[in-house]
């Protein structure tokens, strides 16, 4: 197959489509001016989107997701950045486990940390308290940020810290002025990533939220269980165009396939 | 006492011995390189001078200074690492003045400063740029920079050229000498690249294993090898196991596989010993006398050729001249000889121990 015949070429559109198509279809359905999910819609209409006006609870729904992805963004970030640099760095006994601690809610099943969310939770009295719900998601997705700072400082010259230690600089100012400007692609990436996943987490979410601290997808999940109206898909449309804007902003800032890839050089 | 002076400098890890009680002296505004294969503990000595490295015993003294207890950052000495290390997200400027920032120098004199160091490394015209948008060469100048606005006591290289295109390494040689000698500043540097030592250094230390092997002006080290190793690091040689059967005032005669040769006086023992003959010193011989040997291989490299030649000593390279003259081609038969005072005769090579 060449790399650009028409064969490969089919083959990428059919790819890309494959991807696509869910997320064209949830947003053609929230343009639907009827009462029920058609595909493709029979014409345009905000009218699901008026609708999310009337829904106080999803829109309480959103700003705890809001919210909490980012508190716990930023708190897994405070946790991944010391790590990462230890883990990327250091030389001393027991770094792979440590590193295979930190990376370990990727490999516990979801529904097993729920519970176990839960039980310890109600064990030390943060059951249903959106702090609780916090210290959850931050442990969950701390290993997405540490695997893209720590991609970043592995891909570090330590001969610049180096320099700049040579040049007169103490260890803060070598960090501040240095290390973190060159990893910080890294430390960006894995935030928004991280507070991806917080945002669109369901599976342990469910076990451990109480109606005060019901998230988007918790209230989406527990919506579709009752009726099928085109809400979620509005809802689900004003998600994504928050993510694509998110998205568009840290690629602005710092380039989004540098992210992802993990390219930790410019 | 000497301008840096290091007494016994020995770097042990576990039991592998780095560097073995190094003993150097540099004098004032002199350009020393340390030259080795890979291993040998020239960085590691670098990193000791430089302060990353604590050194398991011995000292280094700096204009009088014993920098035993003074950290890497209050050595105030400048370096430029082989990958460059230039800070990524700032100017060239900024790179530059990063040193003087650290010393709270105010702004009008760091400004003054950079711009006359930047003039010196041929700069000033990129100091806005960031380094992603700048060849190797200019990379190079910017590290350099940086390390000499300081006003450094003491340079320290490490591999500056490795990372340059040939063209581009011999270029920035003549220009790396140039900037050393109108900045007068005392440079250590360390390189495996027996041509970079020789073009820019007033003194080489040739080491291995871990220790000195020699140390002299690049010119007798070329000259007057004192083992096997040096002759064969620095430049092409020709060695070959001999046994030294006689010596007079005049004159002393070594046989190699069965064939006499002589040379200027020696002070070795009778017994076994290598001698060693650079290619270029081999003359092809108009009459059929001296050592008959058929070639064996041709190479043309522009300004000389390179041939191969078989003999009763061994395979022997010479080197000529290109003169515009076809060379002796592979298969035909020339007759090789050499002023005797070419010849040299060194002792056999000790097996190290490094644990």
């Amino acid at each position: 197959m060449k790399p650009n015949g028409s064969f490969a070429k089919l083959f990428s559109v059919l790819f890309a489509l494959f991807m696509l198509a869910p997320i064209i279809v949830v947003v053609g359905v929230s343009f639907t001016p009827t009462g029920y999910l058609e595909f493709p819609p029979s014409g345009i209409s905000l009218r699901w989107f008026r609708e999310i006006l009337n829904h106080p609870d999803f829109i309480a729904a959103g700003w705890v997701s809001l919210k909490l992805g980012f508190a716990s963004a930023c708190v897994a970030t405070v946790l991944s950045l010391p790590a990462a640099l230890a883990i990327g760095r250091g030389r001393f006994r027991g770094r792979e486990a440590l590193q295979s601690l930190f990376l370990s809610p990727l490999m516990v099943p979801t529904v097993v940390l729920g519970i176990a969310f839960l039980r310890f939770l109600t064990l030390v009295g943060l059951n249903g308290t959106f702090f609780g719900l916090m210290l959850c998601h931050a442990i969950i997705i701390t290993p997405f940020i540490l695997r893209l700072v720590l991609a970043a400082v592995i891909g570090l010259d330590r001969s610049v810290e180096m320099a700049a230690t040579s040049l007169g600089a103490s260890g803060w100012t070598v960090f501040r002025r240095i290390t973190l400007p060159a990893i910080i692609p890294g430390v960006i990436g894995g935030w928004v990533l991280a507070f991806i996943t917080s945002f669109d987490e369901l599976t342990v979410t469910v076990f451990i939220v109480d109606p005060s601290t019901t998230t988007l997808p918790v209230r989406l999940f527990s919506h579709i269980s009752q009726t099928t109206d085109p809400l979620v898909a509005s809802i689900s449309t004003v998600a994504i165009l928050f993510t694509v804007v998110l998205m568009l902003f840290v690629d602005r800032l710092y380039g989004l396939d540098r992210l992802l890839i993990g390219e930790g050089k410019r | 006492m000497a301008f840096l002076e290091l007494q016994g400098l020995t770097k042990l890890y576990n039991h592998f011995v780095a560097v073995s009680n190094f003993d150097l002296k540099v004098d004032k505004g002199s350009f020393v390189s340390l030259l080795g294969p890979s291993g040998c503990g020239k960085t590691t000595t670098l990193q000791m001078i430089a302060g990353f490295t604590e050194p398991s015993s011995g000292s280094i003294f700096l204009n009088g200074k014993d920098l035993s207890n003074i950290p890497a950052r209050k050595r105030g000495l400048g370096i430029v690492f082989q990958s460059y290390a230039l800070f990524m997200h700032m100017t060239v400027a900024e790179n530059v003045a990063f040193g003087l920032e650290m010393r709270k120098i105010d702004r009008s004199e760091r400004d003054r400063r950079v711009a006359d160091t930047l003039e010196l490394v041929h700069l000033a015209h990129l100091a806005d740029r960031y380094p992603v948008a700048m060849s190797g060469g200019q990379r190079q100048r910017v590290a350099l920079a940086r390390a000499l606005v300081i006003e450094p006591e003491l340079l320290l290289l490490d591999e500056p050229l490795s990372n340059l295109d040939a063209k581009l390494r011999e270029e920035m040689q003549l220009e790396l000498r140039r900037i050393q000698q109108e900045a007068g500043v005392t440079t250590v540097m360390v390189t495996h690249d027996q041509s970079e030592a020789m073009a820019l250094s007033d003194s080489v230390v040739v080491m291995e294993n871990g220790k000195i092997r020699q140390e002299a002006t690049p010119f007798d080290v070329y000259e007057t090898p004192t083992s096997p190793f040096v002759s064969n690091f620095l430049g092409k040689s020709n060695n070959m196991r001999a046994e030294l059967i006689s010596q007079t005032p005049d004159g002393a005669i070594v046989e190699c596989n069965g064939i006499r040769l002589e040379s200027d006086p020696v002070s070795l023992p009778q017994g076994p010993v290598v001698v060693a003959i650079r290619p270029e010193r081999i003359e092809i011989a108009s009459s059929a006398t001296d050592i008959p040997g058929r070639v064996t291989e041709r190479v043309f490299l522009g300004s000389q050729w390179l041939l191969k030649v078989e003999t009763g000593l061994g395979e022997l390279l010479v080197t000529r001249r290109n003169t515009g003259h076809r060379e002796a081609a592979p298969g035909d038969q020339v007759f090789l000889n050499w002023d005797r005072r070419h010849l040299r005769i060194l002792p056999v090579e000790q097996k190290v121990s490094r644990t």
